[in-house]
């Protein structure tokens, strides 16, 4: 498939004023509004307490680990649940009770859930015949959505004579033919493969900016979540623990699990000293770019990357922390070696590019591990 | 190995006792039923001794009367309680498939009594239930109510129900949640959502629910000998009340009758499903 990126696109798309973006004043309106919303589904706590506003037109994840509360939230913005407690706005309008089929927006299922029964035009037809419209607008907006997904010449074809990637094209046109106000996506990308999902991942950002739609986007791929998002919303047991441009997320991490979700990282436990020095569970004593008030129990994260490595007797920049250590794990992943550095009783994962001109070290072997002053990041001890 | 595709075949010995079970289990279903063909077109009046062609016993069960009420007896029931069973059953399964109510475990399990209770014992409860109920209407309202098709065709009802549930339900459990919240999503409202999806995703497990019930109440001998009066013999019973005064070739042209009937019935059904194309 096509990456749509030369500019017979755009004239493509002038050709479909029907989908055509609308010019909007800069994103202010909120989209959707989730004010104090939980779900609890007999004792568990689905969704606790979730605190959310989504601008208009921006594309925005809901990421967390598998039961996480996302799906559900997701859900809760469809109709297909309702909350336990608290409201959920969508451009203003308080949805309350109302059932699916009077909210402005439309869902593109994880399964896709495409009628079996129906051919690729029917489905992609089935949200405008339901609203009633004219006949020949229907055969012109479904030939248009069609063609925005590429699909077009397979109208008469049934799902299960089309291949994955060209069913989650059709649910995608399914949804966005009835020009929703939100898009909510569901793990769409999920039953991909990965060549084809990093494909997709792309078209759908593209996508997502041409027809300038809110789109929800539930993932538990944090790199797929990177990789499109303008934000991200990490949900963990039922709770949102953060919510921030994709920089923010990985830069600075307010919680240890999401230090951890977003990426590979090294946390380590510390404590603030009275004199404001960090002071690792170990007993070293290393700076970070953010202080924390004294006796707090907190926890450092160090991202892979951002750690060097250098022999024991080496040197390293004026200012950057230094650990002594023992390589105890080399995994060679071909653009780059990690290494487990035992120093101490904690293991740091180093992540070294490889390049011509590189050092590396050999299991065994004496080392220092150092990193700049601002490449740890402090978090509450969750 | 010789075997095309991912599947592994059996070789030698274990392959040559396989097919001879096969022609074996074959020979068992069919050579009856050919033999039952043949006999009748055979001309002599004893069934067992060949003597030459004949199409004179088709022409006598043409002529005879009580056959041909018994067959215009059997269509009646067979219609009209398939027909009412396959509403009542497709409902009893959506029921159980799709909500979540009190009493639902109870019912569930109720559901099967019919396929596990004996056909006489049912006969017999069928029956008693009749004449009781004759009874209270007779006092009531002084009508009086009487064994006929209409007692035949409740108690079909009564025990199809069951089997149309059960295979409707199979369906139901196989189909997707998600498609009739997707229906939803895009508008449609819940008589929208049964009828554009739900109900073409269950209608080969109703056909097939249908037709069931349409066989079972063609064949139904036991329940239908308990609960019919005079003058409502439906054909088996006709047939099995023939077999006991003698068996003649006029049985075998009957029921030779019964048999393509029921197979143009299979074959439709099965026309009909591969022109609606694949599910």
């Amino acid at each position: 498939m096509a990456v749509c990126v030369s500019s017979t696109c755009d004239r493509d798309w002038n050709d479909q004023p029907a989908l055509r973006k609308q010019i909007r004043p800069a994103m202010s309106a909120t989209a959707v509004d989730l004010s104090d919303v939980s779900k609890r589904f007999d004792d568990v706590n689905a969704v606790d307490h979730v605190d959310l506003a989504i601008r208009d037109g921006e594309f925005f994840s809901l990421l967390g680990p598998s039961g996480c509360g996302k799906t559900t939230t997701l859900r809760m913005i469809a109709g297909l649940e309702f909350p336990t407690e608290g409201r959920i706005s969508i451009f203003g309008d308080e949805m309350g009770l109302r059932p699916p089929n009077m909210r402005p927006v439309n869902t593109v299922f994880q399964s896709y859930a495409l009628f079996p029964h129906m051919t690729v035009s029917d489905n992609v037809a089935f949200g405008l015949q339901m609203r009633r419209l004219d006949r020949r607008e229907i055969r012109r907006r479904v030939g248009d959505a069609l063609e925005l997904v590429q699909l077009t010449g397979r109208e008469r074809r049934r799902p299960n004579q089309l291949s994955g990637g060209q069913q989650q094209r059709v649910a995608l046109a399914r949804a966005l033919v009835n020009e929703p106000k939100v898009l909510l996506l569901d793990e769409p990308l999920g039953a991909l493969d990965l060549k084809l999902r990093q494909a997709m991942q792309l078209e759908l950002k593209d996508l997502q900016t041409r027809v300038g739609i809110t789109f929800v986007y539930v993932t538990h791929d944090q790199e797929e979540a990177l990789t499109m998002s303008d934000r991200i919303g990490v949900m963990d047991a039922g709770r949102l623990l953060q919510v921030g441009v994709p920089e923010e997320i990985y830069e600075r991490p307010t919680s240890p699990m999401v230090a951890e979700f977003i990426g590979d990282t090294n946390l380590l436990p510390a404590t603030v000293k009275a004199d404001g020095q960090i002071e690792l569970v170990g007993g070293q004593i290393v700076g970070a770019d953010i202080t924390a008030s004294p006796g707090a129990e907190i926890m450092v994260t160090l991202r892979p990357e951002r750690l060097h490595i250098v022999d024991a007797d080496g040197s390293f920049p004026d200012g950057h922390n230094a650990i002594d250590g023992t390589v105890a794990r080399r995994v060679y992943l071909g653009n780059a070696v990690t290494y487990g550095i035992l120093a101490g009783n904690v293991t740091l994962r180093v992540r070294v590019r490889n390049a011509p001109g590189q050092r590396q070290f050999d299991v065994g072997r004496r080392v220092q591990v150092h990193w700049a002053g601002d490449a740890a990041v402090l978090v509450e001890r969750g | 190995m010789t075997g095309t595709g991912s599947t592994v075949q059996p070789r030698g010995l274990a392959r040559r006792l396989l097919a001879a079970n096969a022609w074996l289990v074959y020979g068992f279903f069919y050579a009856p039923i050919l033999v039952l063909i043949a006999l009748s077109f055979n001309e002599n009046r004893l069934v067992g001794v060949w003597r030459g062609f004949t199409l004179d016993w088709y022409a006598q069960m043409a002529a005879n009367t009580a056959v041909l009420r018994a067959v215009r007896s059997s269509l009646i029931v067979a219609a009209a309680s398939t027909v009412v069973a396959t509403v009542l059953g497709t409902a009893a399964a959506l029921s159980l498939e799709r909500f979540r109510f009190r009493g639902r475990r109870a019912f569930d399990a109720l559901l099967y009594l019919p396929v596990i209770v004996p056909d006489v014992t049912m006969a017999v409860m069928l029956l008693l239930f009749f004449v009781r109920v004759a009874d209270a209407m007779f006092v009531v309202s002084g009508a009086q109510v009487r064994l006929g098709l209409t007692t035949i065709t409740l108690s079909h009802v009564a025990f199809n129900i069951s089997f149309v549930a059960i295979v409707v339900r199979a369906r139901l459990a196989g189909m997707d949640p998600t498609l009739e919240e997707a229906a939803a999503d895009l508008y449609a409202g819940r008589w929208q959502t049964f009828r554009r999806v739900t109900l073409p995703q269950m209608t080969p497990g109703v056909l097939g629910g249908a037709l069931l019930a349409l066989t079972l109440s063609l064949d139904d001998v036991v329940i239908t000998s308990f609960v019919s009066g005079p003058g409502s013999t439906t054909l088996p019973v006709y047939v099995f009340g023939l077999v006991r005064r003698g068996v003649t070739p006029l049985i075998n042209a009957v029921s030779t009758a019964m048999l393509v009937a029921s197979m143009a019935l299979v074959l439709a059904s099965v026309l009909l499903q591969r022109r609606r194309g694949p599910a």
